[in-house]
């Protein structure tokens, strides 16, 4: 037996099909070659049963999701430094100070967050969590922040990994935003590959990072302990000590500067469902080991940039981890340049997670209404095209925006982080005392504390950097709620104004049709088109349009001789202009209707032609496309067209089944 | 399976009778195809009654026919192996089995069996399978389906 869809379709039951590869092969010469295009960079298209879901152990979790958090640890005690070197070399000693408060506000933050591991298994972003336990509106504002820090995360990270290459390398400072669009782009590519966080890929940077990391911590001590950590020599370019007075609000700046270092602490929070189970037990105890990694890492590398009198440099110089690994393993040395290495690839890889999150954040946002539909859709490779292509355009212009420098790129950073964080726990604290559990009120005042010291630290990080950049984000996220509110407003309209009454039986319609068809003469297509209008209603005209009334007399004597049955009606347009009239003729049609009856749907079909190549469509079916336009959204008004392939003469006639007039 | 029993065949011809067992031996056959590189044809016979002629378009309009071997494929497709979904009509499912095994030159034929009792409690074995069995040229491989407890 013949199966004539098996090419194309499989069968799953009853009147239901499912697309075979096949139905989605390009037609066109031009599509096949941007296909193939497509597939050598992107891939072969996947099916959605192709999706793999990896559940990861503790140890390659801790690598994934730590390494936008450990990351930060490269940038953020040189936040610190950098603040506090304006107030002379005496303040730089307060850094071990600073980064202490930044330490226990990061033990708050992951202990309050071990309670969302707990509380959410499903995932428990700051927008699930504040959408959840408060209102809507701080949902939004807590989904508009992430969406911010996710793009800060990209932005900041590469920076500063390029930042790490010219530690190693100073030339590439002249070339920095090329790099910066070049590993951007490759990351999108790899994402628009479908690019799944594989533990192995992840582990080798992050744990190398962490491991020579902690080696050199560990080399400071032992010299510290055993009296040999004495200051080095300032590089040529590094910044020289200010005047300024020791105030607090210098201190609080600094420490604005150095919270950086909390920045994608909520991460395993959100990724909660990768975890092997149980889920939620393993990843608050790999929060826990994130939290003492960071914390350890943070303040080690800080006090060892004390002890031996690292300073910040300008633009273009070396960087404070990189002065650090140069004091610990020698300048040039192996272990010198792998760290710088590892160092970098961990960055990349801190900007990869937000090629993750970001997405699927847009695609959830987009699910509940909020953003365009499109971010909903996965495309051939079962990645979210459109989140991952608009994060890495909007980070990248931010990027070359502030020429590629982490510095300038960091007072934007901490504002989102800290709003997320803040709604985060308060709705937490919401969650404990609705829910009342075992333990609540403990849980409750965990989250309250956590929630009180990250809206103080909001109020500093924005009072101190509010000059410096702050203010962008300030701006930016009532802009984006609104920008949600407002597409959630369309949405919910048009669905209203779509909507079917669920009591409501649709039966056979019973209203009048009429038919129009705009002739540009007699030819084959309008024979078509008119063929299909006689199928839709007996009450058919032709309207012809022209300014020349000599030509008109002979289309109609054309005309009723060849089509007879179709009334023709010439409307003279002696300002030559064709869609004006043709709606002027069905705004006539409208009015000579009988008042007492329900108005009539009018077809109006419109013979085009099939074009062959390019340049056809440019020759032909420019008047079809601009009655298009005119016509289309017109009451009670449906369009037809009709396309028309120029076949042979005799296989036109015999599929009208025309006859020959006598001559 | 250890290498020397593992069974060589080439061409498998799998009978389907577009029950629970399908799945199975196409899962199956398809996970040993994979290893030898075999060629898999699914058969699924439409028993024509006598009071229709044989050429009536009775598979054509049906979709659950359809969907029987095109399940088949999927499943084919999931363990990377190309199965050929072969439709026929005919009069007697036994002898059709028997004859596009022939004609296709399989070297293995595999059907499934479904647990059965007569009136009565005895196991039902039908008329296809000992047909089959006796007439079929080459390797025959029957998985009956397991014993659940409705038929117990």
């Amino acid at each position: 037996m013949e199966r004539p869809h098996s090419l194309y379709f499989r069968y799953q039951g009853h009147g239901q099909l499912v697309a075979k590869p096949a139905a989605y092969v390009a037609l066109t010469p031009g599509e096949r070659l941007l296909n193939r295009i497509r597939a050598t960079v992107f891939g072969r298209p996947l099916s959605t049963e192709e999706e793999i879901g990896e559940r990861l152990s503790k140890k390659k979790a801790l690598a994934i999701f730590s390494s936008d958090a450990i990351s930060s640890s490269a940038y953020a005690t040189e936040e610190i430094l950098r603040v506090l070197v304006l107030a002379g070399a005496s303040a730089l000693l307060l850094s071990v100070e600073v980064a202490i408060a930044i330490a226990l506000l990061l033990t708050v933050v992951s202990v309050s967050y071990r309670q969302v591991c707990r509380a959410y298994p499903g995932g428990g972003g700051a927008y699930v969590v504040a959408r959840t336990n408060l209102a809507p509106i701080f949902g939004l504002i807590a989904a508009a922040a992430l969406l911010i820090d996710y793009v800060m995360t990209v932005a900041v990270s590469t920076a500063s990994a390029i930042a790490q290459i010219q530690s190693v390398v100073p030339a590439v400072y002249d070339i920095r935003i090329e790099i910066a669009f070049v590993s951007i782009s490759l990351i999108t590519i790899a994402n628009l590959r479908g690019l799944r966080e594989s533990g192995n890929i992840f582990a080798v940077p992050t744990y190398l990072f962490v491991g020579l990391a902690l080696a050199i911590v560990a080399i400071g001590a032992i010299r510290i302990i055993g009296g040999t950590a004495a200051p080095m020599a300032a590089e040529p370019d590094a910044v020289s000590f200010g005047t300024e007075g020791l105030g607090v609000l210098l201190l609080l700046k600094a420490f604005a500067g150095g919270s950086v270092a909390l920045t994608g602490v909520e991460a395993i929070a959100n990724g909660v469902p990768a975890f092997k189970p149980p889920e939620s037990r393993n990843a608050a105890n790999t929060m826990t080991a994130m939290a003492v990694l960071l914390g350890i890492l943070f303040i080690g590398l800080t006090v060892f940039a004390v002890q031996f009198g690292l300073r910040p440099t300008l633009a273009g110089g070396p960087s404070i981890v990189a002065l650090a690994a140069r004091t610990a393993f020698g300048d040039g040395s192996a272990l010198f340049v792998t760290f710088a290495a590892s160092t970098a690839l961990i960055l990349f890889l801190a900007a990869n997670t937000s090629f993750n999150a970001f997405p699927r954040l847009a695609a959830i946002l987009a699910e509940d209404g909020y953003m365009p539909r499109q971010f909903s859709f996965r495309g051939d490779r079962l990645a979210y095209s459109w989140g991952i292509v608009l994060l890495a355009g909007v980070a990248f212009l931010l990027l070359a925006a502030f020429g590629g420098d982490t510095h300038a790129l960091i007072p934007l950073y901490s504002v989102g982080v800290f709003v997320t964080f803040t709604l985060s726990q308060v709705g937490m604290v919401r969650h404990w005392w609705n829910e009342r559990s075992a333990g609540w009120r403990w849980r409750m005042a965990v989250n309250a504390g956590g929630a009180v010291l990250t809206a103080i630290v909001l109020l500093v990080v924005v009072s101190e950097k509010f000059v410096d950049g702050a203010y962008l984000v300030v701006i930016l996220v009532p802009t984006l709620v609104a920008m949600m509110l407002f597409i959630k407003h369309q949405y919910t309209r048009s669905n209203r104004e779509l909507a079917v009454a669920p009591d409501l039986v649709v039966r056979a319609p019973h209203r009048e049709q009429r038919v129009v068809v705009p002739i540009p003469g007699l030819t084959r297509a309008v024979v078509q088109a008119i063929n299909v209008g006689r199928t839709i209603s007996d009450d058919i005209r032709a309207v012809y349009i022209s300014d020349d009334p000599v030509s008109a007399a002979d289309v109609r004597t054309t005309f009723e001789r060849q089509v007879p049955g179709v009334t023709l009606v010439v409307v003279e347009s002696p300002y030559r202009a064709l869609s004006g009239p043709l709606l002027a003729y069905l705004e006539l049609l409208d009015a000579a209707w009988p008042p007492d009856k329900r108005e009539p749907i009018t077809f109006v079909v419109i013979p085009e032609y099939v074009a062959r190549s390019w340049w056809e469509r440019i020759l032909y079916n420019q008047a079809s496309k601009r009655l298009r336009r005119v016509l289309l959204g017109r009451p009670h008004t449906v369009l037809v067209n009709v396309p028309y392939r120029r076949e042979d003469p005799a296989l036109f006639e015999s599929a009208l089944g025309a006859e020959h007039a006598d001559q | 399976m250890s290498e020397a029993h593992r069974p060589v065949f080439h061409r498998a011809v799998i009978a389907l009778n577009g029950g629970s067992s399908d799945a199975r031996i196409v899962r199956l056959v398809a996970e040993q195809a994979r290893l030898t590189k075999a060629e898999l044809i699914a058969v699924h016979i439409l028993e024509i009654d006598w009071t229709l002629p044989l050429d009536a378009d009775i598979a054509g309009d049906s979709d659950e026919v359809q969907r029987v071997l095109d399940s088949a494929e999927a499943i084919a497709e999931e363990s990377k192996i190309r199965l050929e979904p072969v439709l026929l009509q005919a009069r007697d499912v036994g002898a059709a089995i028997v004859d596009e095994t022939v004609e296709r030159g399989a070297d293995l034929l595999v059907v499934g069996l479904p647990y059965r009792k007569r009136f009565g409690g005895e196991f039902a074995i039908g008329r296809t399978i000992p047909y089959i069995l006796q007439n079929a040229p080459c390797a025959v491989w029957v998985v009956r389906d397991p014993i659940s407890e409705e038929t117990k």
